[in-house]
């Protein structure tokens, strides 16, 4: 069988790298911010007109907005994004003009942020997600011990920072609706490092174990491989399920979720309880013994 | 073990009768109270964030701070940014703490040149909510005539209001909601003191008037459209107290022109040409229908308190969402028939049941949304998609924990891998519950629709596991279960 805890120093180089390149590619590449954190406008538009071909009829209108169209993978619907300005509630007017005179464009969706709003946003998801952040560490400190707390918090920022990595390599658009997929990515880290604590608490608690700690891990993961693996693949299957069949505009999101249960069973198997034992419970179990 | 006795078996069909009980209103469309909603991204329709100006309420609050100073306290006072400067030279003496705190004030500086005070956050805040609850209602008022009964207006944090309303896109609505609607009457005035001059931008006529209006809108009572040789008018009637000062008004200034301005700016200056008692006028002006029906609608509804901007708008077309909902559902059943296949496929009978906990689970969370009224979202069904995977991760512990304790052949491997389990579960499913009632509590739009159906989720999840799960095992000899090789 697989010596995880040996593991554990080849797995910290790994993520340290890991860690290392999503901060390069964020700091050279930059996010793909959307609307919801920048301002502006989006539309998405169901056309057969190619991308160039919808620029030439943005050209119609005086601007020196960046536009920027993409088409959607597999469909003939077209996001168009353009950048805020001044006097924007007559610009918003002047386009949905300028699309009801093309009849080849059928609008979907039309939306406008206003950027103070998005400030507002940015400000109030980070606070949501902070203030969860500080209620899973707080619990986990109470059922277990405070290096699960850190140790936990640890693989899910790991898992949720190398999901926005991702999403800037792909150039996938970072906006209210992928905060709750990178959330989502955050559960379900957090579910499956806990199930291994649980293990590894009880195991430990056994008055005739006498193993050393890194038996007593390997346990807890050999013991709970089965059901690691199980639910990542069968949370796969669904999510490739959702890829294929879902409607354009929410294909990225379950891509970034594959990812992340990828990550997060990476994370949970070789970072998490490896980061337990050097943060010396070791300690705290024998002074429990004695 | 026989079936009636257990509490589980009756608990079950309990709930059961409230799945059935809450989710059959669904079904039958007609007027029930209890629904799950739609939101926009779903079945289509626009929606309006609009903002309240927080500066302009904190300088009419200052404003009217001050004239309650003079009039009954004797002290003259000015604002300065946002604060009050009393100088000294006045019976300062008179404001002890306790008046100053009545006034909900707090003291910020005290020199020898005078006091400074500034509004407690606290009250203004206080202040600030009832101004938005207060714009709500008007807002609810002048899109009321829309006759749209799913709209759903809404106050959002401290100064915010949310409008949504499914179906097609009325353009007027964005005319309607957005003008503050400050419509102010201004006697002529020749002599250049205190005096304003408002224009109309269309026809370009001026006229320099006083500038302390002599009557507001807020005397309204009703307006309405109507025409006057064929050209649409607004008429409007003022209250008893209205009618009085417009009386007055008019009758002092019989000949000379009265300007009408609506937020600051002119739309005609008609001239007096006698006394109107009655308390009832007309407002003519280059109106089409539309523009003075809308002129109508916001003058009976009331002025809103301060400017309102919008700071965010959606429009969802009506295909979109339902070719993403059919679709969207159509997938995460394909996901869900996935699932329940392999784990019948690897699990047995076991696997079997676990196809019951995920469809007793689904209906839980169904008809607790109907019970709350929960507005589903696209990130809604993300957070179910999450909470079935927890669900089906519930039952592979269990399962795998049976399976180990048969195989170190200990003694109640059933009942004792159901319940180590269940701990485990228990924590790691009430994790990510409380961090998603945080994330509902502090989140917003998205966030909060995909947290809402992760706690109901989890709940149910939860609720399922321990109730109708271990009946079925407790049910099923042991032989039976598959888990005991």
């Amino acid at each position: 069988m697989i010596n995880f805890y040996s593991y554990k120093n080849k797995s910290y180089l790994a993520s340290s790298l890991l860690i290392i390149l999503t901060v390069i590619i964020i700091f050279f590449k930059g996010l793909n911010l959307g609307i919801d954190f920048k301002g502006g406008l989006n539309f998405e538009v169901r056309t057969i007109l190619s991308n160039e071909q919808i620029l030439n009829v943005f050209q119609e209108i005086n601007s020196d907005r960046e536009i920027i169209v993409k088409k959607e993978i597999g469909s003939d619907v077209h996001t168009i994004r353009i950048e805020t300005g001044d006097d924007n509630a007559s610009f918003i007017e002047e386009i949905n003009q300028l699309i009801l005179d093309h009849p080849e464009m059928e609008i979907l969706i039309s939306e406008y942020i206003e950027p103070t709003f998005s400030d507002e946003l940015i400000k109030n998801s980070l606070y949501a997600m902070v203030s969860s952040l500080l209620v899973i560490a707080f619990y986990i400190w109470i059922r277990f011990d405070w290096q699960f707390a850190a140790s936990g918090i640890f693989a899910l920022l790991h898992d949720v920072f190398i999901a926005i990595g991702f999403m800037s390599i792909f150039n996938i658009e970072f906006n209210l609706t992928m905060i709750a997929a990178l959330l989502l990515i955050a559960g379900y880290s957090i579910n499956d490092t806990i199930v291994l604590f649980d293990r590894l608490r009880t195991i430990t608690s056994d008055e005739d174990n006498k193993d050393s700690f890194s038996d007593n891990v390997n346990n807890s993961i050999k013991l709970n491989l089965r059901r690691t693996i199980l639910t990542s693949f069968t949370t796969i299957l669904a999510l490739i399920c959702l890829v294929i069949l879902a409607p354009v505009n929410l294909t990225e999101m379950p891509i970034v979720f594959i990812f992340g249960v990828l990550t997060g069973t990476y994370s949970s198997l070789f970072l998490a309880l490896g980061i337990v034992g050097d943060l010396n419970y070791e300690a705290v179990l024998k002074a429990r013994d004695s | 073990m026989s079936f009636f006795k257990q509490w589980r078996f009756w608990f079950s069909l309990l709930l059961l009768g409230f799945c059935i009980y809450f989710i059959q209103p669904n079904f039958n469309s007609k007027n029930s109270d209890f629904k799950i909603n739609f939101g926009l991204d779903i079945q289509g329709g626009y929606s309006y964030l609009l903002e309240l100006n927080e500066n302009e309420f904190k300088q009419n609050l200052l404003v009217k701070t001050i004239q309650v100073l003079e009039s009954s306290y004797n002290l003259q006072s000015s604002i300065l940014e946002d604060q009050i400067f009393i100088p000294t030279g006045q019976n300062i003496d008179n404001l002890s703490n306790l008046t100053i705190q009545s006034l909900g004030l707090e003291e910020v500086d005290r020199s020898n040149e005078g006091v400074f005070l500034r509004i407690i956050e606290q009250n203004f805040n206080q202040s600030l909510s009832e101004m938005t609850l207060n714009a709500v209602e008007i807002v609810r008022s002048r899109v009321d005539f829309l006759g749209n009964k799913e709209l759903s207006i809404q106050k959002v944090g401290l100064n915010k209001i949310l409008l949504e309303i499914p179906g097609n896109l009325d353009n007027n609505i964005k005319d309607v909601i957005s003008k503050t609607a400050k419509l102010t009457l201004h006697i002529e005035k020749k002599t250049l003191a205190n005096s304003k001059i408002f224009i109309n931008d269309e026809t370009g006529e001026e006229v320099r008037v006083q500038e302390i209006p002599n009557l507001t809108g807020d005397y309204i009572q009703d307006a309405s459209l109507q025409y006057n040789q064929n050209e649409p008018v607004v008429a409007f009637s003022f209250n008893k107290e209205g009618s009085d000062l417009f009386a007055k008004m008019t009758s002092e200034n019989v000949g000379s022109r009265f300007a009408i301005v609506l937020d600051g700016a002119l739309i005609t200056a008609p001239v007096i040409r006698e006394a109107i008692t009655g308390g009832s006028g007309q407002i003519s002006g280059n109106f089409t229908n539309e523009s003075a029906n809308n002129l109508a609608i916001i003058l009976k509804s009331g002025s809103l308190p301060t400017e309102i901007k919008i700071i965010q708008e959606k429009q969802v077309g009506p295909t979109l969402g339902r070719e993403g909902v059919q679709k969207g559902i159509y997938a995460s059943l394909i996901a869900l028939i996935t699932i329940t296949l392999f784990m019948i496929a690897y699990y047995k009978v076991s696997g079997l049941f676990t196809a019951f906990t995920i469809i007793s689970c689904l209906g839980l969370l169904f008809a607790f949304m109907t019970l709350l009224n929960t507005t589903l979202t696209l990130p809604g069904v993300i957070g179910i998609v999450l909470t079935i995977g927890m669900c089906v991760d519930a039952n592979v512990l269990v399962f795998e924990r049976i399976r180990e304790n048969f195989k170190n052949k200990l003694e109640n491997p059933k009942n004792d891998g159901f319940n180590s389990a269940y701990v485990t579960i228990l924590d790691s499913n009430l994790t990510t519950l409380f961090a998603a009632i945080f994330l509902f509590a502090f989140g917003f739009g998205p966030i909060r629709g995909f947290s809402i159906s992760l706690i109901i989720g989890i709940i149910s999840s939860l609720l399922v596991t321990y109730v109708i799960l271990k009946f079925l095992l407790n049910i099923t000899s042991e032989k039976y279960l598959g888990l005991n090789k």
